[in-house]
C-alpha cells in the first residue's frame, strides 16, 4: 500500500524516474560511460567487481543507472537485477573485433530474459576514437541486431573519453521512454 | 502449462497480425508517419514531428485496423543503414514505402533503393504502397507521377499501388491503411507465411515438452543468490 501510494505521488508531482542497466563485457567502458553522463568528465577506473550506481538528472527524467561489472565470472550476476529495469544500454567496444562474437553471445541471452522483455535497447558503439573500430552499421551486423523484432532498438556511435555520442543515445532513450508512459 | 494453453487459445482465437515493413530513403518521412499512424489508430498520441531525430535502428507501431492487428516496422534510411532492411523482408507481410514528394534530387536515391527492395528473393509477393509524402509541402509532386517515376506499372507479379498523403497533418494515410489490409489479407504471401508460422508452431511445442527438465537443471545450476 505504501509502495502503490508512493508510486502514485510520484507519477502525480516528481520527475520521471527510469532504471537503466549498463551492460556489456568487461573493459568495454561502462564505467567511464556512468561518469562521464554523471560528472562530465573522464575519471580513472578499475575494472568493476559488483556495480556502481548514479542517478543522472537529463531531459526531466532521472535516470538511475546501474553500471554492472562484465568480467565473465560475474556475469551471471546481472540478473539480480533485471526486475523492474526499463531500459538497457549495452556497451559494446567498437574495436575488440576478437571479442564480438562473444558480445553477440551474451547481448543476446540478456533480450531473451523475461524480466527484461518490456526493456527498450540502447546500443553503444563505444571506443570510436580507437583506430580500427567498427562503425554503427558494422556493430549492427555483428551483434545480430535485426534479430531483434518485438521492441524497439537505436545504434549510437560513441566515444566515452572524447563524451561523443552519450547524450544522444541519452536524448533518444528520454524521448522513447516518455512515449510509452503516456 | 498455462503458458502452453494460453499460448495455443490466442493461437486459435487471436485476430490476423499482420507485419508492415516502412522503408525509404533518409528524410522521407517514415518515422513521423509512424507515430502519426500511432496517433490516429491508438489510444496514445505518438510523438510530435519536431521530436523526431534521424533513426538508427528500429522502431515499432503496433495499432490495430479493419479487425486486424498491425505491426511496423520502422528502419532508418541512412545509407549505412540499409544493409540491415532486408533482414526483416522474410517475416514481412508487405511494404510501405515513403517518398519525399518535395524533394526531386534526392528521386534517383529513392528510386534505386526501391528497386533493389523489388528485387529481393525473401519479398517475393509481397504488396507494395507507396505513399508520396509531404503533400503538405508546396512543390511536392502527385503520387501519379511518384509511381510513374518508380515504375510502379510494370509490377506485375505483386499488388502495388502509390498514394498522397501528408504524415505531418495526417491527410491520406486512412485511405493508405485501408488499402493495405485488404490487399494482405487477399494475397498469397500472406497464406505462405502463415504456413510458415504454424509450422514453427508445432515445431516449438515439441521442443517446449522435451526442454521443460533441462531447462529446470539449468536454472538450479546457475542460481546465484
Amino acid at each position: 500500500m505504501g509502495i502503490f501510494l508512493s508510486k502514485l505521488f510520484s507519477q502525480l508531482f516528481g520527475d520521471k524516474e527510469a532504471r537503466i542497466l549498463v551492460l556489456g563485457l568487461d573493459n568495454a567502458g561502462k564505467t567511464t560511460i556512468l561518469y562521464r553522463l554523471q560528472v562530465g568528465e573522464v575519471v580513472a577506473t578499475i575494472p568493476t567487481i559488483g556495480f556502481n550506481v548514479e542517478t543522472v538528472q537529463y531531459n526531466n527524467i532521472k535516470f538511475q543507472v546501474w553500471d554492472l561489472g562484465g568480467q565473465t565470472s560475474i556475469r551471471p550476476y546481472w540478473r539480480c537485477y533485471f526486475p523492474n529495469t526499463q531500459a538497457v544500454i549495452y556497451v559494446v567496444d567498437s574495436s575488440d573485433t576478437d571479442r564480438m562474437a562473444t558480445a553477440k553471445e551474451e547481448f543476446h541471452a540478456i533480450l531473451e530474459e523475461e524480466e527484461l522483455k518490456d526493456a527498450v535497447v540502447l546500443i553503444y558503439a563505444n571506443k570510436q576514437d580507437l583506430p580500427g573500430a567498427l562503425d554503427d552499421a558494422s556493430v549492427t551486423e555483428a551483434l545480430n541486431l535485426h534479430k531483434i523484432k518485438n521492441r524497439q532498438w537505436a545504434i549510437f556511435k560513441t566515444s566515452a573519453v572524447k563524451g561523443e555520442g552519450l547524450f544522444e543515445g541519452l536524448d533518444w532513450l528520454s524521448d522513447t521512454l516518455k512515449a510509452r508512459g503516456r | 502449462m498455462f503458458s502452453l494453453l494460453y499460448g495455443l487459445w490466442k493461437y486459435l482465437f487471436s485476430k490476423a497480425e499482420f507485419h508492415v515493413l516502412i522503408l525509404g530513403i533518409d528524410k522521407a518521412g517514415k518515422t513521423t508517419l509512424l507515430e502519426k499512424l500511432k496517433t490516429l489508430y491508438s489510444d496514445f498520441e505518438g510523438l510530435p514531428p519536431d521530436r523526431i531525430v534521424p533513426t538508427v535502428g528500429l522502431n515499432i507501431g503496433r495499432i490495430e485496423a479493419h479487425k486486424s492487428k498491425l505491426i511496423f516496422w520502422d528502419l532508418g534510411g541512412q545509407l549505412g543503414l540499409r544493409t540491415i532492411w532486408e533482414k526483416y523482408y522474410e517475416e514481412a507481410h508487405a511494404i510501405l514505402y515513403v517518398v519525399d514528394a518535395a524533394s526531386e534530387s534526392r528521386l534517383e536515391d529513392t528510386k534505386s533503393a526501391f528497386e533493389k527492395v523489388l528485387r529481393h528473393q525473401d519479398l517475393q509477393g509481397a504488396p507494395v504502397l507507396i505513399f508520396a509524402n509531404k503533400q503538405d509541402l508546396e512543390g511536392a509532386v502527385s503520387a501519379k507521377e511518384i509511381g510513374t517515376a518508380l515504375n510502379l506499372k510494370e509490377l506485375e507479379e505483386r499488388e502495388s499501388m502509390a498514394m498522397a498523403i501528408s504524415a505531418y497533418d495526417g491527410s491520406g494515410i486512412r485511405e493508405g491503411v485501408t488499402w493495405l489490409v485488404d490487399a494482405m489479407r487477399t494475397c498469397k504471401r500472406t497464406q505462405e507465411l502463415k504456413q510458415r508460422a504454424d509450422a514453427a508452431v508445432t515445431m516449438n511445442m515439441h521442443v517446449i515438452k522435451d526442454d521443460t527438465s533441462v531447462w529446470r537443471k539449468e536454472r538450479i545450476k546457475n542460481r546465484v543468490w
